[in-house]
């Protein structure tokens, strides 16, 4: 009784400090920068970090499994995977970008997994006899970080996008503006284009942190995919005798690892570079949430456990 | 001419060209001076007292190196203008053994396979055919698609059955087109392994100086230090864990090859995964059988080859009993575990092994492999107003969905040749307890079967002795397994090494100061930071004999 109450101690306090955090970066985003109330909103994060840390340790306690068994609990273990993805660039405390992006897709995916539509699978379940094995922990514990490490860096990827063609769009309106009145007026163009080249400059220093960044935590989430992948074949080999069954979850995992694996070959080329790169993760980002929400409400297969609980259909 | 000591730095210089007939390759490797350098028409030269080795015309032997793994060093490149790191055309002369045969193909081939757009094309259209299949209902009879893809009125407006039958896209994932695509993207990385990287991996390990500053400038990294030595710069690098070459004004340093190596190493595993599943694929062996408590059969009996390459093994004439068959259940009822004791005859009869199994815990014998996985109720045990025991045969009954399993079975009362016959009906859900109704089909209790509790419905008394389990096993031989998990192995290492970044350092004393150029193929963004950090630690140089305390340099 004391773990339920515990548990549901520590998810109210996660959500409600995420809340304030991303009230916190929106006042910032829109009104004006306070410094005070950016550390704070730091720290605000490192305490939900504990305090979904203090989620999932009691979880486990309670109910005598890792704490991964069905939708629901995964879905707290990926709003751990961004917090915590959140926390390891601070310590080298020189990336601000990742945390307008972690600390939204925190209180999304915390907010959807405490929502209504959950409500009846909050208890923890018992383990059916296939999942229990060490296997478990490793295999979906790899696959959940690198989802969230995958989806911060498509995210930033989209947000370059975003950026870029606003960019470009801007410029092209002011350029064609500009020639018109030279042309008439005889001003000097370059006078002109001068003041944006400042802003320009920022914007491409942005564009190219962003590009960077995404670069990184892709990689670190491809890398992640890969053992999940890996490790869930030969726990399918131990348990049922062949590493690979075309599941709908497996297929879908292995589509979203060969996307991102395009995402890094589309890096190394010459031609390919820039933008285009950008528009693979993004389409990454969708096939993400395909493969991890929505093969689950098909409800069949292997992975039919993940999937909403039958009284929902 | 002065004479310099050298042990510590370089305090002062001399502008002195020596004669040009001295033309050796000294190496001042990790501290440890080995000769002296001449350079023609350069800024500056310096000889040495300590350890004069004259090396004449020789290109430095095997004992000077610093790569301890393979025997030689590479030849030490005189670079002028050029950019390190450029693609090399051709191929190794030296190649594999598994790649003599690609010099019987010719060039054009290879060439158009390791086209990198051709293979991310080649991926899309692996993941696409991958997508359609999760959409599409696989191994269903025709019949299935005649109604799902009708031709009156197909979805998307023309994808028909004629569409799915014919491309064989209701069986993808063996169909022809699919695993056409596999082996093509196959032969891409093949190609792409052969053409492209073992070249590249020549490249990185060959040490280039850089000789003029412009050069350098070219570099993505650049920065100067005002008043240093690259010998001090050298010595820094080498405490931060880089590989550093000094050749006179000149220095090489790298750091992290193994992330150049590790790309290769992703293919190559990827090359292996893919031929272990064409092997299991083309030479497994699989069964499944369901065997109630206290049967056996024969290994061979159940086994099915997979493809062409399947051959039986002796293993197979096997006999497998099954003894006994037990379940485990959690507090609230629901199944924890199921267990089945299994005893391994040879021909001759004598038990070879003796195992109990369960779900994630196979047992294995001869090449065979034998998995629990699923359970069923083969019968009821009872015993009908103390007659008996009689063995009810249960049979699964079909639920409204879920995984929930129900299994029923009938036992006649009273006349049994009438048309209409009356009788008890029994369900269970598992071996727990067995439910009991009535002739009208009322119910009529619960009975746990090892309780031998007698229960009477309408004047008959029943005593349910046992509940008797059957196993549901796979059975499955594949010779394939071992390269695949060696694959997995490999895939899993080397995609975690090549997150590493492999960074190279060139650096030129232009008079006082020291031009530092440097390129780094992943951790680009937080490069500038981690050379700077180094560079801050380079002393820098006053123009007294002693030199000040190491102090913090103005970089450009």
């Amino acid at each position: 009784m004391i773990f339920s109450t515990l548990e549901h101690i520590l998810t109210h306090i996660s959500f409600s400090i995420v809340s304030i955090v991303i009230t916190i970066h929106l006042i910032t985003f829109l009104v004006d920068e306070i410094v005070k109330l950016y550390d704070s909103s730091e720290k605000g994060i490192i305490v939900t970090f504990f305090c979904i840390t203090g989620l999932l340790v009691t979880r486990w306690i309670s109910s005598g499994h890792f704490p991964l068994s069905d939708l629901y609990e995964s879905l707290i273990f990926l709003s751990w995977s961004f917090s915590l993805i959140h926390i390891i660039p601070y310590f080298k405390k020189n990336v601000l970008i990742l945390s307008k992006i972690t600390g939204p897709s925190a209180i999304f995916t915390q907010g959807f997994a405490t929502s209504g539509i959950l409500t009846e699978i909050h208890q923890s379940g018992i383990l059916v006899p296939v999942l229990q094995s060490e296997w478990l922990i490793m295999h979906v514990s790899t696959m959940i970080l690198g989802y969230a490490a995958l989806l911060c860096g498509s995210l930033l990827s989209v947000a370059l996008l975003v950026i870029t063609f606003r960019k470009n769009r801007k410029l092209f309106y002011k350029s064609n503006g500009f020639l018109n009145e030279s042309f008439f007026l005889g001003e000097n163009v370059l006078e002109n284009t001068s003041f944006f080249s400042a802003k320009n400059y920022y914007r491409s220093q942005l564009i190219q942190q962003l590009d960077y960044w995404s670069y990184r935590v892709i990689s670190l989430g491809f890398t992640f995919l890969t053992i999940g992948i890996l490790s869930g074949a030969v726990w399918a080999n131990e348990a049922w005798g062949s590493y690979w069954n075309w599941d709908p979850k497996e297929t879908w995992a292995f589509i979203t690892w060969i996307v991102f694996a395009i995402y890094l070959h589309t890096r190394t080329h010459r031609n390919l570079r820039g933008a285009n790169s950008a528009i693979v993760a993004s389409i990454g980002f969708l096939i993400i949430w395909i493969c991890y929400f929505g093969v689950n409400l098909l409800g069949i297969g292997l992975h039919s456990y993940g999937s909403f609980p039958s009284t929902f259909n | 001419m002065e004479t310099l000591k050298i042990s510590s730095r370089i305090s002062h210089v001399q502008n002195k060209i020596l004669p040009l007939n001295i033309k050796p390759y000294p190496l001042i490797h990790n501290s440890r001076i080995l000769g002296f350098y001449s350079n023609k028409g350069r800024t500056f030269s310096y000889t040495v007292t300590c350890k004069l080795n004259t090396v004449k015309g020789k290109k430095p032997s095997k004992g000077k190196t610093v790569l301890g793994s393979d025997g030689a060093a590479p030849p030490v490149v005189e670079v002028e203008e050029r950019s390190v790191g450029r693609k090399v055309e051709e191929p190794p002369k030296s190649s594999g053994v598994g790649f003599g045969i690609f010099k019987k193909l010719p060039r054009k081939v290879l060439g158009v396979l390791s086209n990198l757009p051709l293979a991310i094309a080649e991926m899309f259209a692996v993941a696409a055919l991958m997508a359609l299949g999760t959409f599409i209902d696989q191994g269903e009879a025709p019949d299935y698609y005649f109604q799902k893809f009708p031709e009156d009125h197909p979805p998307l407006g023309f994808f028909t059955w004629r569409w799915v039958l014919t491309l064989g896209f209701d069986h993808m994932f063996s169909s022809p087109v699919f695993l056409g695509t596999l082996a093509f993207l196959g032969a891409s990385l093949m190609a792409c392994t052969y053409t492209t990287q073992i070249p590249l991996v020549k490249v990185a390990r060959r040490w280039s100086f850089l000789q003029s500053a412009e050069t350098i400038r070219k570099l993505e990294y650049v920065d100067t230090l005002p008043r240093a030595s690259v010998k001090d710069l050298g010595v820094i690098l080498m405490g931060d864990g880089y590989e550093v070459f000094l050749k006179g004004p000149t220095l090489f340093a790298f750091k992290g090859l193994a992330g150049r190596f590790a790309p290769i190493g992703v293919h190559l595993s990827l090359l292996l995964v893919m031929s272990g599943g064409t092997l299991s694929a083309a030479g497994s062996f699989r069964g499944a059988v369901t065997v109630p408590q206290g049967l056996n059969f024969i290994v061979g009996d159940v086994l099915a080859p997979s493809g062409f390459l399947s051959t039986p093994s002796d293993a197979f004439s096997t006999e497998v009993h099954v003894n006994r068959f037990s379940m485990d259940y959690y507090d609230s009822g629901e199944v924890l575990q199921f267990h089945t004791d299994l005893s391994l005859f040879d021909l001759d009869g004598k038990e070879v092994m003796r195992k109990t199994i369960s779900v994630n815990d196979p047992l294995r014998y001869g090449g065979i492999t034998i998995y629990q996985t699923d359970w069923s109720i083969s019968a009821l045990q009872v015993l009908k107003d103390d007659e008996g025991p009689f063995n009810l045969a249960m049979a699964p009954l079909q639920l409204n969905g879920g995984d929930k399993k129900l299994f029923g079975t009938f036992l006649p009362v009273g006349d049994d040749n009438s048309l209409n016959v009356k009788g008890v009906s029994m369900l269970a859900r598992d071996l727990q307890s067995v439910i009991l109704y009535d002739k009208e089909g009322k119910f009529a209790g619960v009975r746990r079967p090892n309780s031998k509790l007698p229960i009477e419905i309408n004047g008959t008394k029943i005593v349910i002795e046992d509940a008797i389990g059957s196993s549901g096993l796979d059975l499955k031989t594949d010779p394939g397994v071992p390269v695949v998990y060696a694959g997995f192995g490999s895939l899993m290492l080397t995609t975690c090494i090549s997150y590493l970044s492999h960074t190279q350092l060139w650096a030129l004393q232009d008079g006082t100061s020291v031009v530092i150029g440097g390129k780094t193929n992943r951790a680009k963004g937080e490069f500038p930071d981690t050379i700077n950090r180094l560079l801050d630690h380079v002393p820098e140089l006053v123009e007294s004999s002693s030199p000040k305390e190491p102090d913090t340099h103005s970089g450009v």
